[in-house]
């Protein structure tokens, strides 16, 4: 049983790589428990293949998406960028909104559809956070990953998805639920649905990198291993938004994997 | 999850031979009013413009070696690599990790310049540590939460973990250190020359952000 749990995963794992194949991390010696005790908590039995892929991660980044996020925070102003911030996060709230339900937190529920109806309207659709800044009701994240986690589905083990970050299969079915789910994804059809849609995906990833470049910098220039540094607070971080730990540290723009759920790495 | 908190008991009761019950009573009072002034006198060093890049480091080095208990720090950090390492290797690494703090925090005197601290809301209690909530604020800067985890060594408080945004610095440190190992085919050797070349770029770092 032991043995299909470890295993299991990486077999996915190996067949969906197939062509890249790079196997399985070495196991660790059986007969020495500090080994099997840290294997185990680093849950990343395919570590040699998430590596490569960290690596054409950090070849895109170099070229495409660090440059756009650096271009972004040098030609649009702060006040603007923290209005698209607001809009992408309000643009969320059926997601947030539904899996505040589904894990039976009426409260934070409550939040959610209040800031809604405040910053959709006082805040001029959005732009604002009116919420928080005048109602002094903050914002938080939630998405189908943590739903699942607190109905008591495990992560899975860890992957490191390019352009997406480090998530796992868990997150990462929250995630598709929470594309799914949207109702932005089902509004309708047609070119000018699909620019928006495409559009609003677009400025998603550049705000987002734009919002970790000072992070992933010090990552880059501080650590002597940056992935092993990332997958750790990745998982930390993540364990502390699933039990609604951090509070308001996750802005409601904040996605559902990947680097979308922020570093946790303080600048 | 179990196996860190077993660690953490066996690493602090290695470390505590003679302390008896009296880790366990952990004040939170205490622990706050002991962040408190620890965090003034850091930022009190930091900011202090008037002296040299030499005077302000060993000012900051003082209160780090006061008030972090570095040996226990440092060896949970390395972790399952303390038994692997020969006891020169063993000293010398502690030598490397505690100057690896200091110049970390030398290296960015010029980011930090104007820096502001104060104690936050929450200040609670674990099972044998209490956490302490800080609010950094740096001009230009989101201000940001730290929390400080206090522990008793030796009767003293001191401090054993810094958390951010749900983040132990020293579990994330300890799965770098034993990445850089095991990369290296099981040599700690390899973790000493990488810190090494680190603090070299530090100090560089340092000399730049005058």
């Amino acid at each position: 049983m032991r043995l299909m749990k470890t295993t299991l995963p990486c077999l996915a794992a190996a067949l969906l790589a197939l062509p890249l194949l790079a196997g399985c991390a070495e196991r660790p010696d059986p007969t020495d428990p500090d080994a099997v005790a840290e294997f185990r908590q680093n849950n990343d039995p395919i570590e040699p293949f998430n590596r490569t892929m960290y690596s054409v991660h950090q070849g895109i980044d170099k070229v495409v998406l660090r440059p756009v996020a650096v271009g972004y925070r040098k030609v649009v102003p702060q006040p603007v960028r923290t209005g698209i911030r607001n809009l992408l996060g309000n643009l969320r709230t059926p997601v947030i909104l539904a899996n505040d339900m589904l894990q039976g937190q009426p409260r934070r529920a409550g939040d959610t559809l209040g800031r809604f109806l405040i910053n959709t309207t006082l805040g001029l659709g959005g732009i604002f956070d009116v919420a928080s800044s005048h109602f002094g009701v903050r914002g938080h994240s939630e998405d189908y990953g943590q739903t699942l986690a607190v109905w008591g589905v495990g992560e899975g083990a860890y992957l490191f998805i390019p352009i997406l970050g480090p998530s796992n299969p868990r997150d990462l079915t929250g995630f598709g639920l929470g594309i799914a789910s949207d109702p932005l994804t089902w509004v309708g059809q047609g070119v000018a649905v699909d620019a928006l849609v495409g559009t609003r995906t677009g400025v998603t990833v550049v705000d987002t990198r734009e919002s970790l470049i000072d992070a992933l910098d010090a990552v880059d220039r501080e650590s002597l291993d940056s992935y092993a540094t990332l997958r750790s607070a990745y998982r930390q971080r993540r364990r502390a938004e699933i039990e609604n730990r951090i509070g308001d540290a996750a802005p409601a723009a904040a996605g559902g994997t990947g680097f979308g759920v922020g570093t946790g790495i303080a600048p | 999850m179990h196996t860190i908190q077993r660690r953490l008991l066996l690493g602090t009761a290695f470390a505590l031979p003679l302390a008896g019950p009296a880790w366990a009573q952990q004040d939170i009072g205490r622990a706050a009013s002991f962040i408190q002034s620890t965090g003034q006198d850091l930022v009190a060093a930091i900011n202090d413009t008037r002296s040299d890049l030499a005077t302000r480091r060993s000012r900051v080095a003082a209160v780090l070696r006061r008030a972090v208990d570095i040996d226990g720090v440092g060896r949970f950090i390395l972790g399952r690599w303390w038994r692997h390492a020969t006891p020169q290797e063993q000293a010398e690494y502690l030598k490397l990790f505690e100057e690896t703090l200091i110049r970390n925090l030398s290296a960015r005197f010029g980011e930090y310049q104007g820096v502001r601290f104060s104690l936050g809301r929450s200040q609670q209690r674990t099972e044998d540590d209490v956490l302490v909530n800080t609010i950094i604020e740096r001009p230009n800067s989101a201000p940001f939460a730290l929390d400080w985890r206090v522990g008793d060594v030796g009767g003293q408080p001191k401090v054993v973990d810094v958390i951010a945004e749900g983040t132990s610095l020293r579990l994330t440190q300890r799965s770098e250190y034993s990445a850089v190992i095991q990369q290296n085919g099981g040599q700690v050797a390899a973790l000493l020359t990488a810190m090494k070349r680190q603090i070299q770029q530090l100090a560089q770092r340092e000399q730049q952000a005058r």
